[in-house]
């Protein structure tokens, strides 16, 4: 299974937030690192098929990303994201699962399962509004997996999540990009060091470096401002 | 040593639970994700039904309360303005369309299987049937208390209801502010224009005048289809400006 971008640009008025980006996402982990500022959002609406490229395409196994093929395999949690004031979490949930096409029988189930996964059994009936950051980040990582998605995009998931929520997302992402393509901007280098297999580094719209995290070295960060500067 | 006890009491009543049945769960992802193929996934036809209960209760409500205002205002007045009610009644269906954008819900509803467009068409499908069904009922409730055929009070009911719904479909492609107001306000000012109608254009209202509200009405309709294919086909732009 491989999720290919090829050349694919973006532009804003007069800034270009995406410029001429190729690459090639497999199984496992890759880790989007960039400063504020760099185009991470920007290339993962490209990915997610949110926004539409200038030129360039993205696909995967084939599938454009603007088929309903491609959603259908597809898991998002967006850097911010709100919910409709009535919702409990699991209607949340359940709202999410519907627009995603599953089943009411399947919704149930897969509801169920990624409340307790997450860790919100007690907070499941309560209205979102009544969450803490943590809370709702967490119900954000459960609807992105709602689908079972074979590609897992997430824009700075560890935001809002305390360190020990931290360990155990990582863990999480972990086990599931054994089997999937699992793609995570953040700008915490640290977040990425014990998880990641890949990484790529953008600045200014430009991919600085994608390669293996070995590559890297021990530490992620040293390596991280190394590429940066080189490309000053 | 009391701080050591808050600390331990707070990190208890904080702490996450630990997830019981997680190894169940990534060998359910596991085995899933290795052995089948594509999910069950629902029709076009169950998505709309799903939708039903997710449009705002006060919509039902505020058309509910129109449509028997309107009843009361036709027992009351056999006037032609009580037709100029009926714009008011696009308020619902305007303001709905702009539920996911105002809590912040379309990003994610963009990168789902139904995407945007299919939550925004459903229910835009779903406020827009119920209203004119009740509408047609209403029609032929108050029909009797008018010299006018069902046709023509058909024609005067829903032009204004149609213009209302085409100027405010425009005024919400192109303005994608937070607020609802602008769409009020072109509804009100429509509702406005078709109550003085009577005044200055009592005219129309004569039988020989039907063919034109007739045009009118096909016109209005083609319109409306094409305003809103435009507005889903443009999804992008309001997505990005979140």
């Amino acid at each position: 299974m491989e999720l290919v971008a090829d050349r694919i640009t973006k532009q804003y008025k007069n800034k270009i937030a995406v410029d001429r980006m190729s690459f090639t996402l497999t199984k496992g982990v890759t880790g989007l690192l960039g400063a504020n500022g760099a185009g991470k959002t920007t290339l993962m609406r490209l990915l997610c098929g949110i926004l539409v490229p200038d030129s360039g395409t993205v696909s995967c196994d084939g599938m454009s990303v603007g088929t309903e093929e491609y959603r259908d395999i597809l898991g998002y949690l967006p850097q911010d994201f709100g919910y409709y004031p009535e919702f409990s979490g699991k209607d949340f949930l359940l709202y999410m699962s519907a627009v995603k096409g599953l089943t009411k029988k399947d919704a149930m189930r897969k509801t169920k399962e990624l409340i307790e996964l997450v860790g919100l059994e007690d907070a499941a009936g309560k209205k979102v509004r009544t969450y803490s950051g943590g809370m709702k980040q967490r119900l954000g990582i459960a609807q992105a997996l709602l689908n079972d998605p074979k590609i897992l995009i997430m824009d700075e998931p560890t935001a809002g999540l305390d360190p020990q929520e931290r360990i155990r997302f990582r863990e999480l992402i972990a086990n599931i990009g054994q089997e999937r393509i699992v793609l995570l901007s953040t700008h915490i280098v640290s977040d990425l060091e014990h998880i990641a297999d890949r990484l790529m580094i953008m600045k200014d719209g430009q991919l600085l470096w994608n390669g293996s995290r070995s590559a890297g070295g021990e530490d992620l960060e040293v390596f991280y401002i190394s590429v940066i500067d080189e490309k000053r | 040593m009391d701080n050591d006890r808050i600390i331990k009491y707070l990190k208890e009543v904080c702490q996450t639970p630990e997830p019981e049945n997680k190894e169940v769960f990534f060998q359910r992802l596991e085995e899933r994700g290795l052995t089948s193929g594509r999910p069950v996934v629902i029709n076009h036809g169950d998505f709309l039904l799903r939708q039903f209960p997710y449009i705002g209760k006060w919509i039902w409500l505020l058309s509910s309360f129109l449509l028997l205002f309107i009843i009361g205002i036709c027992y009351g007045n056999t006037g032609n303005y009580p037709f100029a009610l009926t714009p008011l009644l696009a308020i619902g269906i305007l303001i709905e369309t702009r539920r996911s954008f105002r809590w912040k819900m379309a990003e994610l509803e963009h990168s789902a299987r139904f995407s945007l467009r299919s939550v925004m068409l459903a229910r835009m499908f779903l406020v827009g049937a119920v209203e004119t069904a009740g509408l047609l009922i209403v029609i032929l409730l108050v029909q009797p208390w008018f010299s006018y055929s069902v046709i023509r009070i058909s024609l005067y009911m829903l032009v204004p209801y149609l213009t209302a719904s085409l100027v405010g479909s425009v005024y919400e492609r192109n303005n994608r502010s937070d607020n609802a107001w602008g769409s009020v306000i072109i509804c009100i000012l429509s509702s406005a224009f078709f109550a003085a109608a009577p005044y200055y254009l009592s005219i129309m209202y004569e039988e020989r005048f039907t063919i034109i509200w007739m045009v009118a009405f096909i016109l209005l309709v083609l319109s409306l289809g094409i305003s809103v294919r435009r507005w889903i086909c443009d999804m992008e732009g309001p997505v990005w400006s979140l």
